[in-house]
C-alpha cells in the first residue's frame, strides 16, 4: 500500500534527522574537542523528558492520573523544545568537574558512562518523578494546530521540521568548528596539556562543548518524543551511547558529514534492516546479534579504518591551494642534519614577535623562593631559590634526576609546588594556573614530542597566537566576517615564521608526520608565536642533530638580543658552553652553583656532580 | 541492630565476590594501563562454561568451577594478546582502548545471549545448611565463597610480596620501560598477569552466579559499576586497595539496602565512584601520577 509506505518513509525521515542531530552533537564533543562523553544519552533522554512534561497538562488535574510526572505546564510548541535544549545544556553542569583538565580522559569517560547507567536505574525505580519503568505515554504531538496529526501531511511536515533543524545544527556546528576556536578545540583534543601551556583554557573549552552538545542532544530528544508520544527509560540505556559512538567511528570522527553518514548507516540502518527479518523461534536472537554487530563494527573500524569512511578533512591554510596538499614529509632522522633554517637571519624578531621593552634591561624578571616538590614522599626539588634576569639566556643544567624539568614545570605552572613561591615581575604567581601564566607571557615547551598531531604545521603555529578574535565561542559564532581578516593576518605571520625556519613546504602537512628535528622546530616556532616574554625550553635540543642544534642555538642568542628572556634546561655541556649565560647547576634537587660556564668549570663540586651523575 | 547484622552478612558475601573480581580487574589496569570494560562479559561467559560442565556434563559445581576459571584465564589472555596489545602498539590514546573494550563487551555479552537465549539459568548445587550466628544468616555455600575469597586474597598477597613474578609485576606496573631496561621480560610478565587476573575473573564470574542463584546472559553487564567503584576507592592499579575497596563497597551497598529501598543499593557505589573521580582519582591513599 503506497500510504503505508509513505508513513514508513516519514518515520524514517524523522528518525534519521534525530540520529543525525545526536551524532553531530556527539561528534563535536568527541571528534573535535576530544571529549569522550559516554553519558551522551543522559542529555538526549533528559531533553526528551522535559519536552514531554512541558507539553503535557498537570497530571493530577487532567485525566492522566494513571501516570506521575513533574511540571505539566501544557506549553505550546516550540516552547517545550526550547525548554528541552536549555535543560540539556544545564544537565552538563554537574559533569563539568569530570572533564576538568586534571582527570585522565578515560577516567572521565568512565565516570560519564557510570552516570548514565545509574541515572537510568534511578529513573526506572523512581515513580513520583518519572513514573518508573513504565515511563510516560500520551505525550501530545506538537503543532497539531496546523495539521491533522493522523494525516500523512502531518508526518511529512514533522519530518520536514526535523530535517530543517538538523541542517541548522549542521551549519551552526560548522561555524564553530571551522573557526580559530575550532582549531583550539582540535589542539586540545590532540594534546590538552600542551594546549593548556599555550594559554588555552581547557576547562572552559570542554565545559562549553559539553553544554553545546547537551543542548543539541536535548533538542534531538524533544523531536523524538514529540513524534513517538512516548518516553520510557528502557529506550535510553547507556548502550545507546555506544551505538552513537559506533556511528561516529564508522562515519568519520572530526567530520560533520561523516557523523551524518554514520547516523544513517548505524543507528538508523540497523533499526530498519532488522525490522524486515522475519520472527524467529528465539525472539532475543536478532537484537542480540545486532549488539554483536555493533561491537564488531567498533573493533573492526578502529583497526582497519580508524578515520572512518569520511576522514577528518585536512585544513589547507597556506595560499598554496590544494595541489600542495599532497606534500608528504620525510621521517628519517638523517634528514635533520640537512635542515636549513631559511632566511631566519634576515628576520626582525622584535617586529615579528611583537617584542616590547628595553633589550638592555637585565633586571630580575622571574624568581623562586625555596621552591620544593615531593613525589610519594621523595623530595625531587628542595628549596630551590633562583633568579632569572631579563634579556638573558639562562641555562638550567644538572645530571639526570637533578630536578631540572620539575623546576621548569613549576615555573610554568604545569606542576604545583609542595611548598615555596614563584615570583614573576615581582608578583606571587604560585597559585596562578598554567594557562593564565601563558597568557601573561610565560610559555614553555616540552621534553617529549608535543605537536598537535592532526593539525597541519601551519595550524600548529597559528593556534598559539594569543588574543585571536575568533578564538572564543562567541567570536566563532560571529562568523568569518568578524574574525576572517584577523585570522588572515595571523596565518601570514605564521607563514613568515615558517619561511624563516625553512619549512614552508610542510605548511599543510600534518605535524604528526614530520621528522623528530622538524617537530622540534615546529614546537619552537609555535612557542615563539605565542609571544612569550619569557620562554621556558625543556631540552629543546634533545634528539636533534648537532648541526641543527647549533643553528637553533644561534637563533636563541639572537632572540635574547632582541629582548626576550629564555630559560633552557639542557644536559649537553657543549650547548651550555656555546649559548648560555648565566648557568644554574642543579644536583639532587638543590642549587649547586651558578655563574658563567667558565666559572663553573673551575668549581670542583660541579665537576664532581657531573662525574657522579 | 538485627537489620544491620543481617545486612552485614549479605555485605560480606557481596564483598567476597567483588574482591575477587576487582583484584583481577585492577591488576590488568596496573600492568597494561587498560581499563578492561569487557571484564563483565568474560565473567559471565566463564560462569556459563561452569554451568555447562555442571548441568550437562554432570560435574559437581565446585569441580565445574575449574572450567570456568580456565575459561576466564584463557579468554583474558587471548583478549590481551590479540586485541588490546595490537591496539596499544599503535600508540592510541587510552580512550580508544576503552572504546574497543566496550565493543568487545558487546560482542562477548550478546554473543553469549545469541547462543543461550534470554532464559534463566542456575547451577545444580545445594545451598547447604543455613547458618545463623552473630545475627547473620549465611548459607554453607556463601561461607565457602567467603572462604575461597580469603584464600585467594592470601595467594595474591603471597604472589605480589614473595615471588619473582610478583615483584616483576610491581616493577612493570610502576614503570614498564624502566622494568624492561632492567632486564625484566615485561611481555612475559604482562601475559602472566592476564592469565592470573583472567583466572580471577573466571572465578569471580562463577561465584557471582552461584551467589545470585539465578542468572542470565546479561547478568554481569552492570557489575562493572561496582568493580569500578571498588577499584577507584582503593586507588586504580593497587591490589590491596582493590581488596579494601571491595570490602567497603560490598558492605556499604548491602547495609544501605537493609535500611533504604534495595532498588537503590548501587547508588552508594555510584556516589563513591563519582566522588573519588572528582576529588581523589588516584585513590584514597595514592597520589597523582606525573608527566
Amino acid at each position: 500500500m503506497p500510504s503505508a509506505f509513505a508513513f514508513y518513509l516519514a518515520t524514517i525521515i524523522v528518525y534519521g534527522a534525530v540520529d543525525s542531530m545526536a551524532c553531530l552533537a556527539l561528534n563535536v564533543q568527541f571528534g573535535f574537542a576530544g571529549l569522550s562523553n559516554f553519558g551522551f544519552i543522559i542529555f538526549q533522554a533528559g531533553g526528551a523528558y522535559v519536552a514531554a512534561v512541558l507539553s503535557m497538562g498537570n497530571w493530577q488535574k487532567s485525566n492522566q492520573g494513571f501516570q506521575q510526572y513533574v511540571l505539566g505546564w501544557h506549553l505550546a510548541w516550540p516552547l517545550p523544545w526550547i525548554g528541552a535544549a536549555i535543560f540539556g545544556g544545564l544537565l552538563a553542569l554537574p559533569f563539568v568537574f569530570l572533564v576538568g583538565k586534571r582527570l585522565r580522559g578515560d577516567f572521565a569517560a568512565v565516570g560519564l558512562l557510570v552516570s548514565a547507567v545509574l541515572l537510568n536505574q534511578l529513573v526506572n525505580n523512581f515513580v513520583p518523578l518519572f513514573n518508573g519503568a513504565a515511563g510516560i505515554s500520551i505525550v501530545p504531538a506538537p503543532f497539531t494546530h496546523y495539521f491533522n496529526p493522523q494525516g500523512l501531511g502531518y508526518q511529512f511536515a514533522y519530518g520536514g521540521v526535523a530535517v530543517v533543524l538538523t541542517v541548522l545544527v549542521y551549519f551552526l556546528l560548522r561555524r564553530v568548528t571551522e573557526s580559530p576556536y575550532g582549531r583550539s578545540l582540535r589542539a586540545m583534543r590532540d594534546n590538552d596539556i600542551v594546549a593548556d601551556a599555550l594559554g588555552k583554557n581547557v576547562r572552559v573549552q570542554r565545559t562549553s562543548m559539553l553544554i553545546l552538545g547537551g543542548m543539541i542532544a536535548g533538542l534531538s530528544g524533544a523531536i523524538l518524543v514529540g513524534f513517538i508520544n512516548l518516553w520510557a527509560p528502557g529506550a535510553w540505556g547507556y548502550a545507546e551511547t555506544i551505538v552513537l559512538f559506533a556511528a561516529i567511528i564508522v562515519g568519520g570522527a572530526g567530520n560533520h558529514k561523516g557523523a551524518i553518514l554514520g547516523a544513517l548507516l548505524v543507528p538508523l540502518g540497523f533499526e530498519e534492516v532488522t525490522r524486515f527479518i522475519p520472527p524467529l523461534s528465539n525472539p532475543a536472537l536478532v537484537p542480540a546479534l545486532e549488539w554483536v554487530a555493533i561491537g564488531l563494527l567498533i573493533i573492526g573500524f578502529l583497526w582497519f579504518r580508524p578515520d572512518g569512511i569520511l576522514p577528518e578533512r585536512r585544513r589547507i591554510l597556506s595560499g598554496a591551494g590544494k595541489s600542495a596538499a599532497a606534500m608528504s614529509a620525510p621521517v628519517s632522522a638523517e634528514s635533520d642534519s640537512l635542515i636549513n633554517l631559511g632566511n631566519l637571519d634576515q628576520m626582525d624578531f622584535r617586529q615579528l614577535l611583537r617584542l616590547e621593552g628595553d633589550a638592555s634591561d637585565h633586571g630580575i624578571i622571574l624568581s623562586t623562593d625555596r621552591l620544593t616538590r615531593a613525589f610519594h614522599g621523595v623530595t625531587v626539588v628542595s628549596e630551590v631559590s633562583i633568579e632569572i634576569q631579563r634579556g638573558r639566556l639562562t641555562g638550567l643544567i644538572g645530571p639526570n634526576g637533578a630536578g631540572k624539568s620539575t623546576t621548569l614545570a613549576m615555573l610554568a605552572g604545569t606542576l604545583a609546588p609542595t611548598s615555596g613561591k614563584v615570583l614573576y615581575e615581582g608578583r606571587d604567581i604560585t597559585s596562578m594556573p598554567s594557562n593564565e601564566r601563558a597568557k601573561s607571557g610565560m610559555i614553555r615547551t616540552f621534553q617529549l614530542a608535543s605537536e598537535f598531531k592532526k593539525l597541519t604545521v601551519l595550524e600548529n603555529l597559528v593556534s598559539a597566537i594569543p588574543r585571536q578574535s575568533g578564538d572564543s565561542f562567541v567570536g566563532a559564532l560571529r562568523g568569518r566576517r568578524f574574525w576572517g581578516r584577523d585570522d588572515a593576518e595571523n596565518i601570514e605571520r605564521a607563514s613568515e615564521m615558517l619561511e624563516g625556519f625553512g619549512l614552508t613546504q610542510y605548511a599543510d602537512s600534518y605535524a604528526g608526520g614530520l621528522s623528530g628535528g622538524q617537530r622540534r622546530l615546529v614546537e619552537i616556532m609555535r612557542a615563539l608565536l605565542a609571544q612569550p616574554t619569557i620562554l621556558l625550553l625543556d631540552e629543546p635540543m634533545a634528539g636533534v642533530h648537532p648541526n641543527l642544534a647549533h643553528k637553533i642555538g644561534d637563533q636563541l642568542t639572537r632572540l635574547v638580543a632582541s629582548g626576550m628572556t629564555i630559560v633552557m634546561v639542557e644536559h649537553e655541556l657543549a650547548i651550555m658552553d656555546a649559548f648560555c649565560d648565566p648557568v644554574i647547576v642543579l644536583a639532587e634537587g638543590r642549587v649547586l652553583a651558578q655563574g658563567t660556564m667558565a666559572e663553573l668549570r673551575a668549581k670542583k663540586e660541579v665537576v664532581e656532580a657531573y662525574l657522579v651523575g | 541492630m538485627s537489620v544491620f547484622l543481617s545486612s552485614l552478612g549479605f555485605g560480606l558475601i557481596s564483598a567476597a565476590v567483588l574482591a575477587i573480581a576487582t583484584v583481577g580487574f585492577t591488576m590488568q589496569f596496573a600492568v597494561t594501563n587498560v581499563l578492561n570494560l569487557a571484564y563483565g562479559s568474560v565473567m559471565i561467559n566463564s560462569a556459563f562454561v561452569t554451568y555447562y560442565l555442571n548441568y550437562h556434563a554432570h560435574l559437581n559445581a565446585w569441580v565445574a568451577m575449574i572450567g570456568g576459571v580456565l575459561t576466564g584465564a584463557i579468554a583474558s589472555y587471548l583478549l590481551n594478546r590479540f586485541i588490546f596489545t595490537p591496539f596499544q602498539r599503535r600508540n592510541l590514546p587510552p580512550i580508544t582502548i576503552v572504546i574497543v573494550a566496550l565493543g568487545v563487551d558487546l560482542v562477548g555479552t550478546f554473543g553469549l545471549q545469541a547462543i543461550v537465549g534470554g532464559s534463566y539459568f542456575s547451577y545444580k548445587q545445594s545451598l547447604g545448611r543455613e547458618l545463623h550466628f552473630w545475627g547473620m544468616y549465611l548459607s554453607t555455600l556463601q561461607l565457602i565463597i567467603i572462604g575461597i575469597c580469603v584464600v585467594v586474597m592470601g595467594l595474591i598477597h603471597w604472589l605480589l610480596k614473595y615471588t619473582r613474578l610478583g615483584k616483576a609485576m610491581r616493577a612493570t606496573s610502576a614503570n614498564a620501560s624502566l622494568a624492561r631496561n632492567s632486564g625484566i621480560r615485561t611481555q612475559r610478565v604482562i601475559s602472566s598477569t592476564w592469565l592470573i587476573s583472567g583466572a580471577l575473573c573466571g572465578l569471580a564470574g562463577t561465584v557471582f552466579a552461584m551467589n545470585t542463584g539465578v542468572f542470565v546472559a546479561t547478568s554481569a553487564q552492570l557489575y562493572i559499576v561496582l568493580l569500578l567503584a571498588a577499584m577507584f576507592l582503593g586507588g586504580p592499579g593497587s591490589a590491596y586497595g582493590a581488596m579494601l575497596g571491595a570490602l567497603t563497597i560490598g558492605v556499604a551497598t548491602e547495609v544501605s539496602a537493609g535500611y533504604f529501598n534495595p532498588e537503590y543499593k548501587e547508588v552508594i557505589a555510584f556516589v563513591v565512584l563519582l566522588g573519588m573521580l572528582t576529588f581523589r582519582p588516584y585513590g584514597l591513599f595514592g597520589s597523582e601520577k606525573t608527566i
